[in-house]
């Protein structure tokens, strides 16, 4: 037809796919001529989207252990906001700035976005084949699995398959843990997490506890802590004592926040008792006996708070009754760690508070699913085995050893004796950097997982399991969740059993609606109602059951705190913050820009040091400081902050990371880098507080980056800016 | 005392000095252009990276919203003042003296407001919707909010700048006539022609030309006082301890008068010195200029006292510690560098030997310009440093390079204006000189025949 | 357009006072009259950001990164100040010799610290709406400074002129700094709202995007507006629930309850209660006699001292 045998058909032809690319060019990496991505006109949406509407789908939030009950707004198929979902009995439709920031540790531009061998990108195919060869040649007692806190279905596949492997080599290992805690609950209470009930005591006197802040369940806490605090509450508004070597968010709440000298917790607790009984109490026969020594004058010069203070306390706990006396890191970070934490459990005892303000807790009644939680003396146990070349593969998840361990347990270089090391990481954080294979994870908005939260709220023996569903489709068409992986790891080992389940998800379906009848769904003849149900709460409540060992009476020999090293005066307090943690939040830039609520500082850690020992030291503030244990020297800035007894200085944790991304490598100073490997006598537990340091100035000087003016938390005379009445000054009654 | 000028002076010496003036560059006249130019080419990279990466490059912040643009853009408006004060009131009052030295201090006035004007522009976080500022019908059927000091800034230096404009351009009418009769053939003779509007010199011109430059300088005299209440408004207006104060407008005229004063002693020594107006520009004239500039300081000095009284005795906590922090934070060596060169180096003038020495003139000139410039600055900055409230206050802020730039590259700009027009039109205005000649020559002849009276 | 329009038409768009114009005329289009406003009890606000972040999720605030913070760049709508006890010495010596290690010297911690949650305060009479040249920031019929970023042309004077420093300019174009929303950060952006360009102010909106929503709903379902139809991002995400928010002229909603307990009454600049010998309640607004009349009431920190 044309000379140049174009005619007006292929014309037509080019013109249109010319328009095409154009058109799509302009949303985002989608190009069709790779057919990598189908195009859907949202005049056709699907089901589940509405455009321009929020949909919202409710699941769990994996920020922390607490797991808070969430819900996500999702708009056109992502995810955009989170917010509590109303219906939990941990959370009551609250959330924590953690919790907010989920979304970030989903859309984080730093994830791991394809299975990585040796770091050479691989299909799954590939990276299964090279665990199924390394696992070949290795017994189960030569395979490892260090994991964090699990729980739920994830939990029973990992049991399954390291039964399947015939390993009992499982290591639950969390940096910054309560086991103490846990160990001294289940000693003194006969129940490892008790309910705490903040709302329905008159007092809380807390050795360290930061319930507000980052201890156990913060966002529970939060909420008893606004009934306690209430004038109008039938118990009156309640009074909160915070006693700490550093103060925390909680102690910063308090009305009456004492500085004690760090390790002394148990002491004072004792001195109380004693004080107690001396004023009238009916204090039982072994918690007396055990604080008869403790005279106030002693206490008073072994703890450095005042008698009258100690009187004081006294007649508080005497008279607001009930009342609940928590004991926190603060207290229980030292060697003697469990006995501080003993006296104190001691002290709930003696004022009658067991069984009023601390409830007996019901556990799931599905063993199977509830959580193995973690502590430092499984990462102690792993890293001896590691260093005696004990295992050919170690697998790693939901854990970071290589940055959190302590300088002196040699980690990395223990890890790296192991023979095959596979990493199931959604960021390559030091272990996944450290690790041969590195198997990307789902994020906790894309994932299908159970769950059952360690501390549980509400009432009786209320328990619940939480289902964590996909908020949206995956972001990267690669990842995988743990259950996908740990199922497709099954299915090496007993295709039998696990064939017939395509993915986690079909596992999971199967299972729940295998326990239908006790999980509630008793009247529901249908399987997808029950199951479209259970999805659109994400909260199954069940019936727990309470199992309470018998209290021992041990009436807890205290030994004195270590004393201090002459070279090392003063006493390094590791702060956790609420939003960092133990620093796998360190990427997520929220968190970061959010100012520390009490130095307001930003994007960098600090050591706090006290004004007077500063004057004493020649320190001021913004100076570059050299924090030297005998494990090893940090640099960071000073930051002269009063909350802090003389002696101590404190630094929070989670900064100072050498690798996972942008955000997190390079801001701040590794603390784990220079804590003395010493450990609390009774559980193993790393004793976190019981490093010590001494502080010299270098030449250099900063500015620190920092939400606080140069009116440095004065209000300068300003009238009515921040106004605090006391109590006695204000009528609360008629409040609405 | 001696003469303000000689009075046989012949007129035709006085078309030949002026004219020199304009004719001929000499080398050294492109090399200081060239370095003007080079000057306000440093500000305009400086905007170019405001205008395209953000006006963060500044290192404002909140609350350090405003900074040196503001300053300086007060600065160059004080600035603009003198030339309106000799051109308009002293030429009401028949101050005689005025007449060699208004014509470049006009022209001062009109290059200062557009100087200015850029620093409007600067300023702006979105300079390219800068005509959402401007009251004009349009379909969207906004207006500019006229609640706003600084939408009446913008009006009244708009018509100060165009009132200033035609101002300079009528009264230069005459001795543009003169430069088209005495220039050969080229294109500055056309460019004359054209300027000058067929001048001839007639009485009935004449008539007009005064009736015209009278009501011009009448109508520009409330314009100058407003202009720069107007800018003072933007502060008293405003409720921010250290600038709600009522006394801000006379205080910023007179600060504004003070450094167009200051800067026209300045000019009035590089022009005597470059273009030999050693004749015109006497030191007589120079004397009155000094004495009328130390009056004024007086007057700047009084009202600033009267500042820091009110803040002092007024009831404000937030006004008087923002007046402390003044003179004794961050900022106390600029207020006190204000408070030597605004009111102690004034007292330079008072010495009679010096106000005629031209070095030493010179060198008090510049300080009270920097002092003027420190005072605007010591207005806009310390306020946000130390605010009413007390947790956003920011004492480190401190301006960039590219804020400095900008506020370097002003001088190029104002320069390279003033330069190019010291070529174009006569710096010292001929007609109103051989008029002055004239009224002497009239005053001798009078004093000769012994009879009373004359100027 | 006309001038006419102009004129009458005035004091729709600006208010020197909250009684001036008797009322809103737009209001009457909803159902019955709107004035969002809030309450803030500082005893049961901890201080622990969740709100700040909260704002952050939801309206697109960028994060600056550490150099940009420490030029005072910031972004947040909602900033959390941590105050200090002081005794009374040293605040003396403070104000006078502006000795800032004297007070840090002398902080007194016995107490804890106290918070306070600082946003915009949606004020009825203004300091930043007179003085914009070019009307970008207005009073809106429900009662907020509303901002429009596409009339701001960034001269900043809003800023200048708040007391409270609420005001956040956008110092640089956020979406294009590479820390702000890398990919695929930008995907959680909230589309209900823009992300803003260079040389704009932006501040606290008290989340119109959910409020202008609820309004909506309500007016369609031809009913008043009730507390649990809008929260704002802060007020649902606060853990102690120290946030409430709703319209204080439904004598229905909590904030109207509290703020009618604690007798602080909108339209004054100083409260009948103020100065009275046996005031026994704690609702107060912050430079109250600045007379800028903010929406937002707190209630004062409590602390039992015999302990």
């Amino acid at each position: 037809m044309s000379e140049n045998g174009f005619n007006r058909r292929d014309f037509l032809k080019t013109l249109g796919w010319g328009g095409t690319a154009v058109a799509l060019s302009g949303c985002g990496n989608t190009s069709i001529e790779d057919g990598a991505e189908f195009v859907t006109s949202y005049s056709e949406p699907a089901d589940y989207v509405i455009p321009s509407i929020g949909v919202y789908y409710n699941s769990t939030c994996a920020q922390c252990d607490a797991g808070c009950n969430i819900t996500g707004r999702v708009r056109e198929g992502r995810v955009i906001k989170l917010e509590g979902n109303a219906a939990s009995a941990i959370n009551h439709g609250k959330t924590c700035g953690l919790g907010q920031a989920g979304v970030q540790a989903h859309y984080n531009p730093d994830r791991v976005t394809q299975p990585k061998l040796n770091g050479q990108t691989v299909t799954w195919e590939q990276a299964l084949a090279a665990i199924s060869e390394k696992l070949a040649g290795a017994s189960g007692a030569e395979v490892a699995f260090l994991t964090g806190g699990v729980s739920g279905h994830v939990r029973a596949l990992l049991d399954n398959y390291l039964a399947a492997l015939g390993s009992r080599e499982h290591f639950v290992y969390e940096a910054v843990s309560p086991a103490v805690e846990r160990a001294v609950n289940t000693k003194m209470y006969g129940t490892a997490m008790p309910r705490y009930r903040i709302d329905k005591a008159r007092a809380v006197v807390s050795f360290g506890a930061d319930f507000l802040g980052a201890w156990v369940s913060p966002v529970n806490f939060s909420q008893q802590y606004a009934k306690f605090r209430k004038g109008n509450r039938p118990e009156g508004r309640g009074v909160l004592v915070q006693i700490e070597p550093k103060m925390t968010l909680t102690g910063a709440n308090a009305d009456r926040w004492i500085a004690i000298r760090p390790g002394t917790e148990g002491i004072l607790a004792l001195g109380l008792i004693n004080a107690l009984g001396a004023a009238g109490v009916a204090v039982p026969g072994d918690a007396a006996a055990a604080a008869k020594d403790y005279t106030t004058e002693r206490v008073s010069a072994e703890t450095g708070v005042s008698a009258d203070q100690i009187g004081r306390l006294a007649t508080l706990l005497k008279e607001r009754t009930p009342s609940l006396v928590l004991a926190g890191s603060a207290a229980e970070g030292y060697a003697n760690g469990s006995q501080n934490a003993e006296a104190i459990a001691l002290l709930n005892r003696a004022l009658g508070n067991v069984g009023a303000t601390i409830e007996t807790s019901a556990s799931t009644p599905f063993p199977q699913l509830a959580p193995r939680v973690g502590n430092r003396a499984a990462l102690t146990a792993l890293n001896d085995g590691l260093a005696a070349g004990k295992y050919k593969v170690v697998f790693t998840c939901g854990t970071n050893p290589v940055y959190s361990a302590p300088a002196s347990l040699k980690f990395a270089d223990n890890y790296a004796k192991a023979g095959f090391k596979v990493a199931l990481a959604q960021y390559l954080d030091e272990t996944a950097q450290a690790a041969d294979l590195v198997l990307p994870l789902d994020s906790a908005m894309e994932a299908w997982a159970t769950s059952v939260p360690e501390y549980m709220g509400g009432e009786g023996n209320y328990t619940q399991l939480s289902v964590t569903q996909p908020l949206m489709e995956r972001l990267y068409a690669d990842t995988r969740s743990t259950g996908d992986i740990l199922l497709a790891l099954l299915k090496q080992r007993s295709p039998d059993e696990y064939s017939g389940f395509e993915d986690f998800y079909a596992y999971l379906r199967s299972a729940l609606l295998a326990n239908k009848t006790a999980l509630g769904g008793a009247g529901e003849a249908d399987d997808d109602v029950f199951w479209n149900v259970t999805l659109s709460q994400a909260i199954i409540p069940l019936q727990g059951v309470v199992s309470k060992s018998a209290p021992q009476s041990a009436a807890p020999a205290l030994s004195a705190p270590a004393a201090a090293d002459a070279s090392y005066p003063l006493r390094l307090i590791p702060s956790v913050s609420a939003s960092i943690r133990d620093g796998r939040h360190a990427n997520e830039p929220w968190l970061q820009e959010s100012p520390d609520p009490l130095t307001t500082i930003v994007w960098d850690s600090w050591v706090e040091i006290h004004p007077k020992k500063a004057a004493e030291l020649g320190i001021v503030e913004g100076d570059i400081v050299d924090v030297t244990s005998k494990s090893g020297t940090i640099q960071t800035q000073a930051y002269i902050f009063p909350g802090i007894h003389p002696d101590a200085v404190s630094m929070p944790l989670g900064y100072g990371h050498t690798a996972m991304g942008r955000y997190a490598k390079g801001t701040g100073a590794n603390v784990y880098s220079i804590l003395d490997a010493v450990y609390d006598k009774d559980t193993g537990e790393l004793a976190l507080n019981e490093t010590s340091v001494k502080i010299s100035k270098t030449d250099k000087r900063v500015i620190i980056v920092k939400e606080e003016g140069p009116a440095g938390g004065s209000q300068v005379n300003r009238a009515k800016i921040a106004v605090k009445v006391s109590a006695d000054k204000v009528d609360l009654s008629k409040e609405v | 005392m001696g003469k303000d000028i000689r009075e046989d002076i012949a007129w035709a010496q006085i078309n030949k000095d002026v004219l020199a003036s304009v004719q001929s560059p000499r080398k050294l006249y492109w090399v200081i252009l060239f370095i003007a130019l080079a000057v306000f080419g440093v500000g305009i990279g400086c905007e170019v990276m405001n205008y395209r990466i953000g006006l963060g490059v500044s290192n404002m912040d909140n609350p350090h919203v405003w900074g040196l643009y503001i300053a300086t853009f007060i600065f160059w408006i004080g600035m603009s003042h003198s030339g309106t004060l000799l051109s308009a009131i002293l030429h009401l009052m028949h101050a005689d003296w005025r007449k060699p030295i208004y014509r470049f201090a006009e022209a001062m006035t009109t290059f200062s407001l557009m100087t200015a004007g850029l620093f409007v522009a600067v300023h702006l976080g979105r300079l390219w919707q800068i005509y959402y500022a401007l009251p004009y019908p349009n379909e969207r059927w906004t207006w500019p909010n006229f609640q706003s000091p600084l939408l009446w800034d913008a009006m009244a230096i708009f018509t100060y700048l165009s009132s200033s404009v035609i101002f300079l351009y009528i009264g230069s009418i005459p001795d543009l006539a003169i430069c088209r009769d005495n220039i050969q053939a080229g294109w500055r003779k056309k460019l004359y022609s054209i300027l000058s509007l067929g001048w001839e010199g007639t009485d009935r011109q004449w008539r007009n030309f005064r009736i015209t430059y009278m009501t011009v300088a009448c109508f520009l005299i409330p314009l100058a006082v407003s202009v720069h209440s107007i800018v003072a408004s933007d502060f008293a207006m405003s409720q921010q301890p250290g600038w709600h104060v009522t006394s801000f407008p006379p205080y910023f005229v007179a600060g504004a008068l003070y450094s167009g004063c200051a800067a026209i002693i300045t000019l009035f020594v590089i022009l005597r010195y470059v273009f030999k107006f050693e004749e015109y520009m006497t030191l007589p004239i120079l004397r009155k200029t000094v004495r009328l500039t130390f009056a004024i300081a007086m007057v700047w000095t009084y009202l600033n006292c009267i500042e820091f009284a009110s803040a002092w005795y007024g009831h404000s906590q937030a006004d008087k510690a923002v007046l402390i922090q003044k003179a004794t934070g961050p900022y106390a060596p600029f207020w006190w560098s204000m408070i030597f060169c605004g009111s102690v180096v004034p007292f330079a003038m008072m010495v009679k030997k010096w106000q005629v020495n031209i070095p030493i003139m010179f060198a008090v000139s510049l300080l009270l310009n920097l002092g003027m410039w420190l005072e605007r600055w010591m207005i806009v900055s310390p306020t946000f440093a130390h605010g009413y409230y007390p947790w956003s206050w920011d004492h480190d802020q401190w301006p960039s390079l590219v804020q400095w730039g900008i506020v370097f590259g002003s001088f190029g700009w104002f320069t390279l204006l003033f330069m190019v027009f010291c070529k174009i039109i006569p710096s010292v205005s001929m007609y109103e000189v051989k008029e002055m000649v004239y009224h002497r020559t009239l005053a001798k002849k009078k004093e000769e025949l012994g009879l009373e009276g004359g100027h | 357009m006309s001038v006419s329009n102009l004129l009458e038409n005035w004091s729709k768009y600006r208010h020197t006072h909250p009684l001036d114009d008797g009322g809103h005329a737009d209001w009457n289009a909803y159902p019955s009259p709107i004035k969002w406003a809030m309450s803030i009890d500082l005893d049961a606000c901890t201080g622990c950001n969740a709100c700040s972040v909260a704002c952050y999720a939801e309206n697109n605030l960028p994060v600056v990164g550490k150099d940009k913070y420490a030029h005072g760049q910031a972004m947040h709508w909602m900033r959390i100040e941590r105050y200090w006890g002081e005794p009374e010495k040293a605040i003396d010596e403070f104000d006078s010799a502006m000795n800032f290690q004297l007070v840090a010297q002398n902080f007194d911690v016995d107490q804890g610290a106290q918070f306070l949650p600082m946003l915009c305060q949606q004020c009825e009479a203004a300091p930043c709406e007179t003085v914009c040249p070019v009307g970008a920031t207005n009073h809106t019929e429900d009662g907020l400074n509303s901002q429009i970023y596409n009339r701001c042309i960034g001269s900043r004077y809003c800023s200048a002129n708040c007391p409270y420093k609420v005001r956040y300019f956008n110092w640089y174009s956020y979406p294009d700094q590479e820390h702000a929303w890398p990919e695929p950060l930008n995907q959680q952006l909230n589309p209900d709202l823009t992300v803003r360009t260079k040389g704009v102010m932006e501040k606290c909106t008290f989340c119109k995007q959910r409020t202008y929503t609820a309004r909506n709903d309500a007016k369609t379902e031809g009913r008043e507006i009730r507390d649990e139809d809008v929260q704002t991002a802060c007020q649902q995400a606060c853990p102690t629930g120290a946030i409430s928010f709703g319209n204080l002229f439904n004598p229905e909603s909590t904030v109207a309850k509290q703020w009618s307990a604690q007798q602080v009454d909108l339209v004054k600049e100083k409260q009948d209660k103020d100065g009275t010998p046996d005031n026994k309640l704690r609702g107060y607004r912050i430079l109250e006699e600045l007379r800028p009349f903010p929406s937002i009431m707190y209630l004062e920190r409590v602390r039992e001292s015999a302990v």
